[in-house]
């Protein structure tokens, strides 16, 4: 925890990626065939259940499904474990998702600096 | 006392010395106002004068010293020390404990402001430069760390979050005619 910012600001200034910016490579790059991520939820159902802007992204269906589940429940707030379990659970692919692709940028970056470092000497 | 500040109108208006509009207000003042005998003195020049107004103000001769005459109209009235009642005794049996005053005590020409409700001229529990020290020191420190903070941002080792419908086009407000760029997310 932290070793990213001490990399970053101390030890390795060129190569730890900056999540500010865009990362630059090719995304197919290193892999057979990469699958594209599919969105459940379309844009209409969306706009009728509400959802806040910032909660939209790929997991969203599961988000839709539990709030139908609190709305049908309520008053019984332990209704909806099952579902709020499912979308933690999908959630938490997602964010691991991002820590992967930021561990794909620093290896490309080092690897690009390695490569480089190559063909200078 | 109002026979008295007509006569001396109309005996300034037959002498003509003045325009008769302020003679009026050079001789009658309002009985709200204190009365001759109790206003200050003009600036007291010799010994004599000074003796004599000492005893006015009930003070020692020794005590006794004017404010200085600057052409501000303060007369021969004194000049007490400038601290507030704060820093008189307060377990002292004063004749008015409230004011913390004995009666026939020359009163500070500022007293009104000197009342323990108001101006507090007694000192800081601690040092004024330590103070400053101590308050600009912590304030300083915090400026710096925020500065600190906007140049080396924290944050955790992972990508920015993925949207669909090319980042929530729509979504945002963006323009519905413009044709967004394709955006393409991966498993991963």
């Amino acid at each position: 925890m932290g070793a990213h910012l001490a990399r970053r600001y101390i030890t390795e200034t060129e190569t730890e990626p900056d999540p500010a910016k865009p990362f630059g490579f090719d995304p197919e790059f290193g892999f057979g065939e990469r699958k594209e991520r599919e969105m459940v939820a379309s844009q209409a159902q969306m706009n009728l259940a509400q959802v806040p802007v910032l909660q939209r992204d790929y997991c969203a269906h599961h988000l839709i499904k539990l709030m139908k589940c609190k709305r049908d429940n309520w008053p019984n707030f332990l209704a909806c474990k099952h579902e709020r379990h499912d979308w933690d659970y999908y959630e938490h692919q997602d964010y691991v998702m991002r820590m992967k692709e930021y561990e794909r940028e620093r290896r490309l970056q080092m690897r690009k600096k390695r490569v480089e470092e190559a063909q200078a000497a | 006392m109002a026979a008295v500040g007509f006569r001396n109108w109309a005996r300034a208006l037959s002498r003509g010395k003045q325009p008769g509009f302020s003679a009026l207000f050079s001789q009658i003042r309002a009985a709200s106002g204190p009365s001759k005998g109790m206003l200050p003195g003009p600036y007291p020049q010799t010994p004599e004068e000074r003796a004599a107004a000492a005893k006015e103000y009930n003070m020692r001769v020794e005590d006794y010293e004017p404010i200085p005459d600057n052409g501000e109209g303060y007369g021969d009235y004194p000049q007490l020390p400038d601290r507030s009642q704060h820093e008189r005794d307060p377990w002292y049996s004063w004749d008015h404990p409230d004011l913390r005053r004995n009666w026939g005590e020359p009163i500070h020409w500022d007293f009104d402001m000197f009342i323990r409700n108001r101006v507090d001229t007694s000192s800081s529990p601690v040092a004024w430069h330590t103070m400053c020290k101590h308050l600009f020191g912590f304030v300083g420190f915090m400026l710096l760390m925020f500065y600190l903070g906007e140049k080396f941002p924290s944050y955790q080792p992972v990508a920015p979050k993925q949207y669909p419908y090319s980042n929530l086009h729509l979504e945002r407000g963006e323009d519905p005619e413009k044709q967004p760029e394709e955006v393409k997310h991966f498993n991963i």
